[in-house]
């Protein structure tokens, strides 16, 4: 009875983790509620249209319909096949959809005209909504024009996948990545700066004349090193028991390399604004858990960012794991190279800047 | 720079809300001197090292330490000393090879001249067999011994020791001591200690300074201290026929501030019992009692610090802790 007492009466002197327990299941339903599952909205879709002929303008109106009605897609117009294509090569659009200068004519002559859709398939979700919708605005351009019998007007959508084929658990492996970087960033950098605190340690090293960056930094350093190396026995696992194919080449490896380390960087320097001044480990597992949750599950890793709604989708434009996920599914399923992930290593050089700027800055000297 | 003064301290103050943990000090540390601050529990002494060594900013007042602002170059000062804090800093997961190599490093000092000074200081403190040993396994005598020799790696010619054997068994505080003694001795350094233990004090240090509820209230070397505090040696005496005129002729002695009588013995408040006793017997003789044994109790610096503090326990600042995060969960250590 006296243990059992013991143990309540703990409990009960750590108010915030009672509010806490509490609080987390229903921050995670928010969270995990949006991020799976949603309606997809805004997928950016090149459209060419080489066709002057009613039939393509039917199409082009169903198509500005579902863009202003359900908003499952943006329609950016374009009028060369090969810059819509490039487009969704390098990730600025999810589709290409070509309608050729012959598409209303052979309508007219009930011909079985054929339309083009260039897909981002490693995006499968996004890949088979798009595929999906674009098959039924061609349905419904033939039931307007065509009677139903009439199986000679049905048009061909011709789609292309532009990658190799990925599964399910494939798909997986760049959330797992990023987790395994998450976890690694969590149980070094600062939480030793924290340990050091709660045992006494750190006055030894506060009584040298190390400076603030020399001891951020080289935290931060140590960090690096072993969440480095503990990504690269997940990636090379997980590829393993995934199929994904290892050799890359070289010039896939630097791209790959540097989305690692600045994606560790990114949550070393993050942690520290958040956990610099934290005195007790305590701290650490509650925030641990939250900032899990928070960043991890709407990083887009499991279900497109474009199932969002409006806040989740605007939380998604600061969350660095976007931006590492988007990169690492690019070169590992779409072998894209520096060019294609350079908006995402622009953002996360630059969240790494300003982060260890304010840790640095924030970072107490004094006791 | 101040020549000849490792430490100046001008009206320094701290104060932690309301509170004035330090209150408006002064005071001087001479180079090669070994300086001690003596105070009971929150008087305020680890407060006053915390801000001597860049650890805390004063509230106001000045303190040059090797010639520099603690405030404003508090990165030179701690190039320029070695401290040694009350709780235990040493890493418990490196071995003590470890923990002095990584602190020779934190100062810059490069390989060969890192490795013999720790091998020197190693064993100096006795520690040479245990050095490749986690820190964890070693006992608290040996941590601390490691501590202060860690310190001692860059060559500080000013070393702070805030109670530096507390917790200590009697055998490691005597190693600590002569330890301390051979530096001060042989290598000219200036040390600053802090403790509560009164024989380390009066053992160790030239000058003690009694600080309480953030002042300093005597300050000078044992002796004087002692001196500054008249009758306080007490003359026990175990008298055969002992009598009131007996008793009334020693209490007119110049040297006797009190003569009290105690069934056949006799309790003489004197002025340096240990000079005087042989006066005192022959003045009891002299009146016709009959002397059966006699003692001196002189008074130690205990007596000085009960003198200038009082008895009572102080009144101490409630530690601050944080109730959203446990009751249990110090905010501060050692203020």
């Amino acid at each position: 009875m006296a243990v059992i007492e013991r143990d309540l009466i703990k409990f009960k002197r750590n108010p915030i983790v009672i509010a806490m327990s509490i609080l987390m299941p229903v921050l995670y339903l928010v969270i995990l509620g949006n991020s799976f599952q949603g309606k997809l909205t805004d997928l950016p879709v090149a459209v060419v249209n080489q066709d002057t002929g009613p039939y393509a303008k039917r199409v082009m109106e169903n198509l500005r319909a579902i863009q202003a009605g359900p908003k499952t897609f943006k329609i950016t117009n374009l009028s060369s096949e090969g810059e819509a294509v490039n487009g969704v090569k390098e990730g600025r659009f999810k589709a290409a959809f070509i309608i050729p200068g012959d598409f209303s004519k052979k309508m007219s002559l009930q011909a079985r005209p054929e339309v083009g859709l260039f897909l981002d398939n490693p995006d499968s979700i996004s890949a088979e909504t798009i595929r999906n919708l674009l098959n039924a605005a061609m349905l419904s351009i033939r039931s307007g024009y065509v009677p139903i019998r009439d199986k000679a007007g049905e048009v061909l959508l011709r789609d292309i996948n532009l990658y190799p084929k990925v599964d399910y658990y494939q798909s997986l492996v760049p959330g797992v990545i990023i987790m395994a970087i998450f976890l690694g960033t969590l149980t070094s950098g600062v939480f030793n700066l924290v340990m050091d605190r709660f045992l006494g340690i750190e006055e030894s090293y506060l009584l040298t004349p190390l400076s603030k960056a020399h001891i951020v930094s080289g935290l931060v350093i140590s960090g690096l090193s072993i969440t480095t190396v503990i990504a690269a026995i997940i990636t090379v696992t997980s590829m393993l028991l995934t199929g994904i194919p290892l050799t890359r080449g070289w010039e896939r490896f630097f791209p790959f390399f540097a989305v690692v380390v600045l994606t560790t960087l990114c949550l070393l320097s993050l942690m520290f604004v958040i956990l610099g001044r934290a005195r007790h480990p305590r701290i650490v597992g509650i925030l641990s858990g939250f900032l899990n949750v928070i960043l991890f599950f709407p990083s887009g890793a499991i279900y497109p960012v474009e199932s969002f709604p409006g806040w989740l989708k605007a939380f998604a434009k600061c969350n660095p794991e976007v931006y590492s996920v988007h990169a690492l599914k690019s070169i590992l399923f779409k072998n894209a190279g520096m060019a294609s992930i350079s908006g995402d290593i622009l953002f996360l050089s630059l969240f790494t800047i300003v982060l260890m700027t304010i840790a640095i800055l924030t970072f107490k000297r004094t006791l | 720079m101040q020549k000849g003064k490792a430490i100046v301290v001008s009206d320094i103050t701290k104060k932690f809300g309301p509170i004035a943990a330090v209150d408006h000090v002064d005071f001087e540390v001479d180079e090669g001197e070994f300086f001690g601050f003596l105070g009971p529990n929150g008087a305020g002494k680890t407060t006053l090292i915390r801000m001597l060594t860049t650890l805390l900013r004063p509230t106001s007042g000045k303190a040059i330490v090797s010639g520099c602002d603690v405030t404003e170059e508090p990165a030179e000062v701690r190039k320029r000393i070695g401290v040694v804090p009350q709780a235990m800093t040493s890493d418990l997961d490196l071995t003590g090879h470890e923990n002095m190599d990584l602190y020779g490093r934190f100062y810059g000092i490069r390989g060969r001249e890192r490795k013999e000074r720790i091998r020197y200081l190693l064993e100096m403190v006795g520690l040479t067999q245990r050095a490749n040993d986690l820190v964890a396994t070693y006992s608290g005598g040996m941590r601390r011994r490691l501590e202060i020799a860690r310190v001692l790696v860059h060559r500080p010619p000013l070393l702070f020791l805030d109670e530096p054997t507390i917790g200590l068994d009697p055998q490691s505080r005597r190693v600590v001591w002569d330890f301390l003694k051979k530096l001060i001795e042989g290598d000219s350094m200036t040390i600053f200690l802090t403790t509560h233990y009164m024989e380390e004090a009066e053992l160790l240090c030239g000058r003690v300074g009694i600080i309480d509820a953030g002042k300093i209230i005597a300050l000078g070397s044992p002796s004087a201290l002692k001196a500054d505090i008249p009758g306080n040696d007490i003359v026990s005496l175990k008298v055969g026929n002992l009598s009131p005129e007996l008793v009334r002729s020693i209490g007119e002695l110049p040297f006797v501030h009190k003569a009290i009588a105690e069934e056949n013995s006799l309790r003489v408040y004197v002025d340096n019992g240990s000079k005087n006793l042989p006066v005192l017997i022959d003045d009891v003789r002299q009146a016709g009692g009959t002397i059966l044994s006699a003692s001196v109790h002189e008074q130690s610096l205990e007596d000085v610090f009960i003198h200038h503090t009082g008895k009572t326990i102080r009144e101490e600042e409630v530690k601050k802790v944080s109730f959203l995060l446990g009751a249990g969960v110090p905010q501060r250590f050692g203020r």
